[in-house]
């Protein structure tokens, strides 16, 4: 079986990759887990993976006559983890869309992929993820801005013809059942979880590893763990599955 | 008016200060009953009533002149205090917290009582935090509950969506 998530959030600052490993590492106790870092702009997942000295990346993988995906896949925390480097130069000359083929191909070895999207939808290589994705995660805080912009990559999402998994409120503070209960009139899927903000997760952040592993008994953590509890990744053939990434959604350039 | 609420803490204390602080950093709902050391002497029933509303002291009652609010914190006299501490189910005090004539400024119990003005700013603070939370969450549900404004943000991001397939080479993507 395998199936692909976004995680997806439209606006930085909501704690989406914090909740992508966090996921990752959850889903890990039961499947074979590979968490990519789709927001080749911006890296940001090797900082939380404790990748950041790492030579090899994404960025190696996307640049014409790149290296093998396998060249930047690292094993951390129990996942596979594709982080994307930091170097604008690299940045400017990767080439978005053989993340396709870098997904066909990490598809064919693994239970559920995770792609860390980036916080935009402004561009094609911003909104590939969530195309490429069976599934959305939505990640929200409980804020104007951050629920208008969730709003809008579920549009997105289900426009381009991916479901939505559901939303995970993080960076809550205070009792948000209203909140809650008045957001999912609007959103596909369940509400995932509801996650406290707290010290631990930049604790976590400032020690260059996920939350899952920095304070796995948190309220935070525990929060996550629910959310991959209720993701419950759905049955797909590798082969057909990696077969869709390579065709189905861009068309070849002419 | 105020129910029985279970038993945390009951101690003869010096200073009201460590108290208030774990009131505070446990944000406790519930109340104290502060008696001087002299009272209990005494009748036993002159004593002071304070109850804390997510750690915030928030109301003071004395028994014993059946004063409230700011008096009652002047009528509670100096330690050496019995101290109780219960915890209360937050709705239990949600009626008693109503009463304006009972109510006290936030940090007033930790710098009249306790004399610690570090402590009553700290109060301040959660409190400011904490209104700053309700006012946000009250501003998420009212965006919310305008599904006109809801909708126009669905609507434009799906039109966006559809104008853009084409650009980027997603129309085979596109849902029917």
């Amino acid at each position: 079986m395998v199936e692909a998530f976004a995680v997806a959030s439209g606006k930085g600052g909501t704690g989406k990759t914090t909740s992508t490993m966090a996921l990752g590492m959850a889903l890990a106790e039961r499947y074979d887990v590979t968490v990519v870092d789709a927001d080749t702009g911006m890296a940001n997942l090797l900082f939380h993976a404790g990748l950041a000295d790492v030579e090899t990346t994404l960025h190696d993988v996307l640049v014409e006559g790149g290296v093998p995906v396998e060249a930047a896949t690292y094993d951390r925390f129990g996942m596979s983890v594709v982080p994307c480097g930091t170097s604008l130069a690299a940045f400017e000359s990767v080439e978005p869309d053989r993340l396709r083929d870098v997904v066909a191909e990490l598809a064919a070895d693994t239970d559920v992929l995770l792609l860390d999207s980036p916080a935009t939808l402004n561009s094609k290589s911003a909104v590939l993820p969530i195309v490429l994705a069976d599934r959305v995660v939505v990640v929200l805080n409980p804020t104007v801005p951050a629920i208008s912009d969730g709003l809008k990559v579920q549009e997105y999402a289900l426009s381009y013809g991916s479901d939505i998994a559901g939303t995970v409120f993080n960076r809550v503070r205070g009792d948000i059942t209203g909140v809650k209960a008045k957001a999912e009139r609007y959103f596909e899927g369940p509400t995932l979880a509801s996650v406290p903000e707290s010290d631990a997760i930049q604790a976590a952040r400032s020690a260059g590893v996920p939350l899952l592993d920095h304070a796995p008994e948190s309220p935070a953590a525990a929060a996550f763990r629910t959310a991959a509890g209720r993701l419950s990744p759905n049955d797909g053939d590798h082969e057909d599955v990696a077969e869709r990434f390579r065709t189905a959604v861009i068309p070849d350039p002419p | 008016m105020i129910p029985d609420g279970e038993l945390l803490r009951s101690r003869v204390v010096s200073a009201l200060s460590p108290a208030l602080e774990d009131a505070l950093d446990r944000e406790l709902d519930g109340y104290a009953l502060v008696s001087p050391r002299n009272a209990l002497l005494d009748s036993g029933n002159d004593r002071g009533v304070i109850t804390f509303e997510s750690g915030v002291a928030t109301l003071a009652y004395h028994t014993g002149t059946d004063r409230g609010g700011p008096p009652a914190l002047a009528d509670i006299g100096s330690p050496p205090y019995q101290f109780e501490l219960y915890a209360l189910a937050a709705e239990a005090l949600e009626l008693p917290h109503r009463t304006e004539t009972l109510r006290i400024p936030p940090g007033a119990a930790a710098e009249r009582l306790a004399g610690d003005a570090e402590l009553a700013a700290r109060v301040r603070a959660a409190v400011a935090d904490d209104g700053d939370e309700r006012s946000e969450r009250d501003a998420v549900e009212a965006f919310l509950e305008n599904e006109a404004a809801v909708s126009d943000i669905r609507d434009a991001a799906r039109t966006d969506a559809l104008e853009r397939a084409e650009e980027w080479g997603f129309s085979e993507a596109l849902e029917e």
